[in-house]
């Protein structure tokens, strides 16, 4: 057991100094940090930024109305500011093409033309290089909507008075049962489930091919014989993949932090730019935590061991390559498997998938962010998931145990196979 | 130092999928003793030297070493230097060294500390804080060899062990060696160099098709073969006199031909022969035959 700990220690250690370790465990909070900043920033530049638009009222009812449906849409500090009216042209077609040279030459944003049938048909078209913004679109839709509205009660002679009233959109509240607790939704669950899923996915493999290139490494740096003339290969084999993992524990727990950080850091940056706003929303739940790691472990040992048994049966990295694929396309298909998942995470099919043991690691984790499955499925899951992890390890022990010795020749499945049965 | 046997292989045998490797091996080492493991290429000699270290197991048969049966906690009593020599390139000399001292037993304490005296003894302690990639291959053979023997190990296997090293540090090695058989380490070494086998080892085994064709005391063995070996120097080309009559083997080098005497040939007549045609000798000798001549005649005949 000491000499366990010895190789989990120098696998651990030596890694955690490398260069590839500090570069990896930097690069990811630097990436989420730029990826929260730069909309921020993008964003407090073009609050400032006032997009100037004219309006064809072809109705010739509506402008000032329209104007002034803008600012109230808007709030303070509004940003859509109309620049030029035009009611009744004389000639529509001569006018969008002036229009239209205006917002080339950047004298105009954009500009939005009310037909005469306007108010009958609510049809209007709004032109722009950019013309999809969706905050702008909203805006312009919601303060139509209203003018529009306006219009045509005048048009029938009802009151007006209780009209805002009448304009008011449904706001449709999602709300997440978990639980005995109902917590309002605002896609919290499915920024996380994403965010998991994608940091399993990238972990897995990372770490797994980590373990594999370890084994190729001490094969041919023939150091192999010498580490077997020590302890038994189960032991190097265990030692490498709890090392590996050791590692890529220390660095959730680093980018764990630092999630946590930036998350507070952003949602003072989004309160500060405008009060009230939410700002990203990153909190996850403590059991979804337990979750977490224990699925990681799983997934982890799992293909660290496959990984580790390819790495054992070839001699050079080249050769490991297309070994490794059926492996590597298991965790690649539990990716993707995830859109259909989510669409749908409690289909027959989504519950199946959650539960196969090489899937199940990302899967069930995407499925306990998005809804909680009953936890018998979640046990089943990590007992299905131990078992196959337990056979895998014996697996790539059997394959490891000969491997490392044989060097030359890339041997073939049925040669690894009898590697397995060998006594 | 006990003379009982250090390693004792009894009917080993070891088959991989098409080849039997070693078939039926026995041996046995005595402690404190130096053997010599020879064998043409592909004789089983590595497949048995795994056997011993415990990084194969034998399809048959039984190690016995220091009087009980072979397990894992015998590797710690083992101390190797395999012939495919590696180490960890990227890890500092130093941290290498102790680690691998760890896996045999040692406490990170005592490893470091033992560490630090054997670069310090071999020369090359201001290489210590290096990367192994850093250094030159000899420098590199010197830091195998302390790692096989950190633990101080009562039976040390060494594959070719001065295989890559210039004179000097050969010579450095050597001393090394001797240092641990005066101390009483068990020593086993496979190698092709059969003038060391002859200065160094007690012993031989010599393996071909994974069998002993030839086992036991080195200086009894080249007895057995007696003193039916002619030793000639010539001033000048050795070429160019007709011996066949006389000798059974002939081994021409240069200046030098060494020749095994027909049975029942009398050195004699040959010294008589080469006066005769005025031949420029400077040396007739008698000798046992040499290693490598039993080596390659062994061999040879166990083909047949």
């Amino acid at each position: 057991m000491r000499k366990l700990a010895r190789i989990v220690w120098r696998e651990y250690w030596t890694r955690l100094r490398s260069r590839a370790f500090v570069l990896s465990t930097l690069g990811l909070p630097l990436t989420m940090a730029a990826a929260l900043a730069v909309p921020l920033w993008i964003a407090s530049r073009s609050s400032s930024h006032q997009v100037r638009i004219a309006v064809v009222d072809g109705t010739g009812r509506i402008a000032q109305d329209l104007v002034r449906a803008l600012e109230q849409v808007q709030g303070r500090g509004s940003r859509l500011s109309v620049t030029e009216l035009i009611e009744h042209p004389s000639n529509l077609a001569a006018v969008r093409d002036q229009l239209r040279k205006a917002v080339l030459e950047h004298r105009l944003d954009g500009f939005l033309i009310v037909p005469d049938d306007a108010i009958k048909t609510g049809t209007v078209e709004f032109a722009a290089r950019n013309p999809f913004e969706p905050q702008l679109t909203e805006t312009l839709t919601q303060a139509l909507t209203r003018v529009l509205l306006f219009e045509r009660l005048r048009e029938k002679h009802l009151p007006l008075d209780d009209a805002t009233l009448f304009a008011t959109p449904v706001r449709l509240g999602l709300f997440k049962i978990v639980g005995t607790t109902m917590a309002e939704e605002h896609g919290q669950a499915i920024v996380p489930a994403i965010l998991l899923a994608t940091i399993l996915y990238a972990t897995l493999l990372m770490y797994g091919m980590t373990t594999m290139r370890a084994v190729i490494e001490e094969k041919s740096s023939r150091i192999m014989e010498i580490l077997l003339s020590s302890v038994r290969p189960i032991w190097l084999l265990t030692g490498k993949i709890l090392g590996v993992g050791a590692v890529g524990l220390t660095q959730y727990l680093i980018w764990a932090t630092a999630g946590a950080i930036l998350t507070a850091y952003a949602r003072f940056a989004a309160q500060m730019l405008s009060p009230g706003a939410r700002g990203p929303q990153l909190d996850l739940p403590l059991g979804m935590w337990i979750w977490l790691v224990v699925f990681f472990l799983g997934g982890y040992l799992l293909y660290a061991s496959l990984y580790a048994a390819v790495g054992a049966a070839v001699s050079s990295e080249q050769d490991a390559a297309q070994i490794q694929m059926p492996v590597t396309a298991l965790v690649i298909a539990s990716f993707v498997l995830f859109v259909p998942l989510m669409q749908n995470p409690n289909s027959t099919t989504s519950i199946v998938l959650s539960e196969i043991p090489f899937f199940s690691p990302i899967l069930m984790v995407l499925r306990i962010c998005l809804e909680t499955p009953p936890l018998w499925q979640i046990l089943m899951a990590i007992l299905l998931l131990g078992a196959t992890t337990t056979g895998t390890v014996y697996l790539a022990a059997r394959i490891y145990r000969v491997g490392v010795l044989v060097y030359g020749k890339r041997p073939s499945v049925t040669e690894i196979l009898r590697w397995v049965r060998y006594s | 130092m006990n003379s009982g046997p250090a390693l004792v292989l009894e009917s080993v045998t070891k088959r991989y999928a098409t080849v039997t490797a070693v078939d039926r091996l026995n041996l046995q080492v005595h402690a404190g003793s130096i053997l010599g493991l020879l064998g043409p290429n592909g004789a089983g000699k590595t497949t048995t030297l795994r056997m011993i270290l415990r990084i194969l197991l034998p399809d048959e048969g039984h190690i016995r070493i220091f009087g009980r049966e072979l397990d894992d906690s015998g590797q710690d009593l083992i101390g190797y230097l395999p012939e495919e020599r590696g180490l960890y390139p990227r890890m500092i000399v130093r941290e290498v060294l102790t680690f691998l001292g760890t896996l045999k037993g040692l406490s990170g304490v005592e490893a470091l500390r033992r560490t630090d005296r054997w670069l310090e003894r071999l020369g090359i302690a201001e290489w210590a804080h290096r990367r192994v990639q850093e250094l030159s291959k000899g420098m590199q053979q010197k830091v195998q060899l302390i790692a096989s023997l950190l633990h101080d190990p009562p039976l040390l296997v060494l594959d070719e062990p001065f295989m890559g090293l210039d004179p000097v540090n050969a010579r450095l090695v050597q001393d090394c060696l001797l240092e641990l058989h005066a101390r009483g380490t068990t020593l086993i070494l496979s190698t092709h160099r059969m003038d060391q086998v002859e200065m160094l080892c007690d012993a031989i085994c010599l393996l071909h098709h994974g069998r002993a064709v030839l086992s036991g005391n080195l200086r009894s063995i080249k007895q057995s073969y007696g003193n039916n070996t002619l030793l000639l120097e010539f001033d000048g080309q050795a070429d160019g006199y007709h011996l066949t009559p006389f000798a059974s083997r002939i081994n021409r080098q240069g200046r030098v031909i060494e020749l095994r005497l027909k049975p029942g040939t009398d050195h004699r007549s040959v010294l008589q022969f080469l006066l005769q045609q005025g031949a420029p000798l400077t040396r007739f000798e008698l000798i046992e035959p040499s290693l490598q001549d039993i080596f390659i005649e062994t061999v040879q005949s166990s083909h047949a």
